[in-house]
């Protein structure tokens, strides 16, 4: 295909490229538009994209008159805390299913990702009753555990990917030097697989951050809510005539990850594209 | 004394300790809830007593209500559309991307990012959001473009019909990222050299898809397939706040189903039936998907 790059087949896909960006950014505009307009104007037909004129002010309503900061202010301790126990339980493992050889090997590597499969809602279901019985509902703490236990399949097999790219004679001369198993993991293994630490601490935030069921159903208390649960609880007390506020808040509860996807991106990509490959 | 120290620094050296961690998370947040669910299914415990005893009257009262063949129906409707609409979607962008990645072509990485932002968004957002876009009042944006276009717009949230077309489409823009990504990033991995040889033996585009890329896609379409099976089978966030499982039970699937039954009506031990029947269908999805597999290696 040398020779000018306008040829029919390429103006195709420029098309369909256009086609991609309007169906599927299309949807973020347009709710970009609903949270700037005044309730008179979302009700007018046929409706504009930009609201004339334009209602900065409903993202002040919804921060001073919704639990809207509180829910962020939840949403970052839990997706702090879980990613932080999420990777010092994995790194553990992944390393341990990296480096040693040992007979249930295999049906272990494969029971991991088979966890996968069993979906949340078993999970929940019989912790709800016995964290019930021991009087860890509405707490943090039950939260944060169940959401790292949910995501250790995954992350151990990502970080054993990464960890397997290492060559293990670099252990061995760790070894000589006197370094005992563990301390080659913490000195050696570790700044050297930094990005795909990185990556998994990535998804991890992703994950937990948009994580619904465990908190909805884990916590009572509206002060406690993270914005994932917060944000549903905000629709159930709208009306159509507050929906310009519904959609301000459905905007300030994906800026965050929107945001810190849009300026990784490239990175988180690529990192996807490696794992894929050698899953 | 011998036997001592070297039972001691076997303890020490031994591999167990990588495990550990995890293992106690695993054992106690996913093998004990699933035996637990197994459990409590054939009793008649709820939250509230103590006491049970056992009996398989939930799984006899679910087997004997047409509400759960109705919520199986329109269970395999939305995962078969979903799935296919996803694997396809997914594919043809993939497919666009690729190419205009080997042709130089501008605008991938933009295009790429703006579906991506479907799978970053959680399924409780996506649900309010298109219940905004698909409602029948003036702001509804979706009736508004076919008013457009001259037809009658249509009662996305309010008929029974209609309404599992609603979840179809959510949840399909939602998962076309995750497929997209995953052959795009399996497409990336044919060696250009062999769509150049092809073009050299007079191939037509079609015949390159259909003798090069489809072959070698062959193991990624695969995993796509089971992980969005599942995927689509197991989550119920967007439907919760899209249609809220209604009209009625219209779009209650399976998920959904199993939810409101333990956490809505308090049937602890009628979910926990729910719950393993949904298990129960997971396993046979997955055996199938990598028989499928096995056979054609």
């Amino acid at each position: 295909m040398r020779g000018s790059k306008l040829n029919l087949q390429n103006l195709l896909i420029y098309f369909s490229y256009g086609i991609i960006l309007i169906v599927f950014g299309g949807i973020f505009i347009a709710v970009l538009s609903l949270s700037l307009k005044t309730p008179a104007q979302i009700f007018s037909y046929p409706p504009k994209l930009i609201p004339n004129p334009i209602a900065w002010a409903n993202y002040l309503k919804v921060f001073q008159q919704s639990k809207m900061p509180i829910f962020l202010y939840n949403s970052i301790k839990i997706v702090f805390f879980t990613t932080l126990g999420v990777l010092l339980v994995s790194i553990t493992a992944a390393y341990g299913f990296s480096r040693f050889d040992f007979k249930q090997k295999r049906v272990a590597s494969f029971g991991i990702l088979a966890f996968q499969m069993i979906s949340p809602l078993i999970v929940i279901i019989p912790l709800y009753r016995y964290f019930n019985q021991l009087n860890l509902i509405n707490s943090h703490f039950a939260t944060i555990l169940t959401l790292i236990a949910i995501q250790i399949p995954f992350t151990t097999w990502l970080l054993k990917g990464f960890f397997d790219s290492i060559p293990r004679e670099i252990d061995d001369y760790a070894r000589i030097d006197g370094c005992s198993r563990f301390q080659t993991l913490i000195r050696i293994i570790l700044p050297l697989s930094a990005p795909g630490i990185a990556a998994a601490a990535i998804f991890n935030s992703l994950q937990s951050w948009g994580n619904f069921i465990i908190p909805f159903v884990l916590l009572e208390d509206t002060n406690l809510y993270p914005v994932s649960v917060g944000i549903y609880q905000f629709q159930s007390i709208q009306d159509e005539i507050t929906t310009h506020l519904l959609a301000a808040g459905s905007i300030i509860s994906i800026a965050p990850m929107v945001l810190m996807f849009i300026l990784l991106q490239r990175y988180i990509v690529g990192l996807l594209i490696q794992g894929s490959v050698k899953g | 004394m011998t036997r001592k120290r070297n039972f001691i620094s076997k303890a020490k050296g031994s591999i167990i300790w990588w495990f550990l961690p995890v293992v106690i998370m695993l054992t106690f947040f996913y093998l004990y809830p699933l035996l637990e669910v197994f459990r409590l299914s054939f009793t008649n415990a709820s939250f509230v007593e103590s006491d049970y005893s056992y009996t398989i009257r939930s799984y006899i009262r679910i087997f004997t209500s047409s509400s759960f063949y109705f919520t199986l129906k329109i269970t395999v409707i939305y995962v078969a559309a979903c799935v296919v609409g996803q694997l396809g979607i997914g594919q043809a962008i993939a497919l666009l991307l690729d190419q205009g990645e080997r042709r130089g072509l501008r605008g991938v990485v933009l295009t790429r990012t703006i579906v991506l932002m479907g799978w970053i968004m959680p399924g409780v957002i996506a649900g309010i959001i298109w219940n905004m876009l698909l409602s029948s009042s003036p702001y509804g944006l979706v009736n508004y473009i076919i008013r457009s276009l001259g037809f009658e717009p249509l009662p996305f949230l309010h008929s029974s019909t209609f309404s599992l077309v609603a979840i179809i489409i959510a949840n399909t823009w939602r998962g076309t990222a995750f497929s997209m990504i995953l052959q795009y990033a399996g497409l990336k991995q044919i060696p250009q050299l062999l769509y150049e040889a092809a073009v050299v033996d007079g191939a037509s585009p079609l015949q390159q898809y259909f003798y090069i890329t489809l072959p070698q896609l062959r193991n990624v379409i695969f995993i796509n397939l089971v992980l969005i099976t599942v995927g689509t089978f197991n989550t119920f966030e967007m439907i919760l706040s899209l249609t809220g499982g209604g009209p009625g039970i219209s779009t209650e699937v399976l998920a959904l189903r199993t939810y409101t039954e333990v956490f809505r009506s308090f049937n602890l031990s009628g979910g926990a039936g729910y719950a393993i029947i949904l298990f129960a269908i997971n396993l046979i999805m997955a055996l199938t998907y990598f028989r499928l597999i096995s056979k054609e290696n």
